[in-house]
């Protein structure tokens, strides 16, 4: 299983992630952030390959993907 | 807590507290193309092809201009509209070994730094030039630009540009650039590959990015990837075809301005003596 971690701080809620990720792991949040915006959120960690697409699309540099798989 | 890996690039915090996140609207293309720009910088500089000292950034005026000195942990000089390549011009001068990327928007690179755009590519001088073209001008209100595709609605055209677009990578190859790709912000690693080209290569590259606008086009970022892979078709099944090409317009390596000025240097020294 890896971590994948989603920064509160940075995101700014564009769903860019949610739409490039290849195993559908990232899903988009039914509560709304501080900061007003709709964030994603990490729906199943263990379809997660590592692909690390999500950190390369994203524009505000606010997810982070463990790229050890740990549980191996 | 995991960060992201580019984050090691850039400035989070400066004088007067936190940097980040990004003065950009959220879905914009321009954070995209840092985030594309970062991991081409990082493959280069992991492979051992320049260390991070060697790096210099610089942009205009503009939404894409802001990319630079607020925020990146580079050398990098934020400029004046549109002379952000006569700048780069006079940082080669000084030190030709430097890797030179210029950050430039559609207005900063074809409209008020038109001039500018065509000399460097004619020169063929060593920089790296990313345009981010999301087609209007994003930081004033989302005016007309040059590069406004014929027919699209924006806040000074709201019945549709009457006008044709200009074809920045096709400019760039006339006036001589050695390496001109276009791609979007849909297209990640095919992005990535193509500015880690440019940087690797001597001469003038130029790199053309679609990207998108979400505040100024009304739609989500989402959708106006979707629309943006939709809308292109690789430069090799672009006959015929009506929709944008994207991909490799040109490599043809031609001498470098820096490299003949010092040829010039050379000769006249040995002259002297």
């Amino acid at each position: 299983m890896r971590k994948i971690f989603i920064s509160t701080d940075y995101c700014k809620g564009c769903l860019i992630c949610v739409e490039s990720c290849p195993k559908k792991v990232l899903k988009i949040s039914s509560s709304i952030s501080a900061k007003g915006y709709t964030l994603p959120q990490v729906s199943d960690t263990e379809k997660c390959n590592g692909c690390g697409i999500c950190e390369i699309v994203c524009p505000d540099f606010a997810i982070a993907v463990e790229k050890e798989d740990k549980a191996v | 807590m995991l960060k992201h890996p580019m984050l090691k690039y850039l400035k989070e915090s400066g004088p007067h507290g936190t940097r980040l996140p990004l003065i950009m609207c959220p879905g914009c293309g321009v954070g995209q193309v840092l985030n594309y720009t970062l991991h081409a910088v990082d493959s280069i500089i992991k492979e051992g092809g320049a260390n991070k000292e060697d790096f210099v950034f610089i942009s205009g005026v503009g939404c894409s201009s802001r990319l630079t000195s607020h925020y990146l942990n580079f050398d990098s000089g934020w400029t004046i509209h549109g002379r952000a390549l006569a700048i780069a011009t006079g940082v080669l001068l000084a030190n030709p070994d430097l890797n030179i990327v210029v950050f430039t928007g559609d207005g900063d690179a074809a409209a008020i730094g038109g001039n500018h755009f065509i000399h460097a590519f004619r020169r063929n001088i060593n920089v790296t030039v990313i345009c981010m073209n999301n087609g209007l001008y994003g930081m004033t209100g989302g005016q007309v630009a040059p590069t406004t595709l014929s027919q699209a609605v924006t806040s000074t055209t709201p019945y549709g540009n009457i006008e044709d677009a200009f074809d920045l990578c096709r400019l760039a190859q006339s006036s001589g650039a050695s390496y001109v790709a276009r791609w979007t912000t849909a297209h990640p690693h095919k992005t990535i590959k193509a500015i880690k080209k440019a940087i690797c290569k001597k001469g003038a590259a130029f790199i053309e990015i679609l990207s998108q606008c979400p505040v100024h086009k009304k739609q989500t970022p989402v959708d106006m990837i979707r629309a943006l892979k939709a809308m292109t078709v690789p430069i090799k099944n672009a006959e015929g075809s009506s929709k944008i090409p994207v991909g490799e317009f040109c490599d043809t390596p031609r001498p470098e301005w820096t490299q003949k000025y010092e040829a010039i240097i050379e000769k006249c020294a040995g002259r002297k003596s």
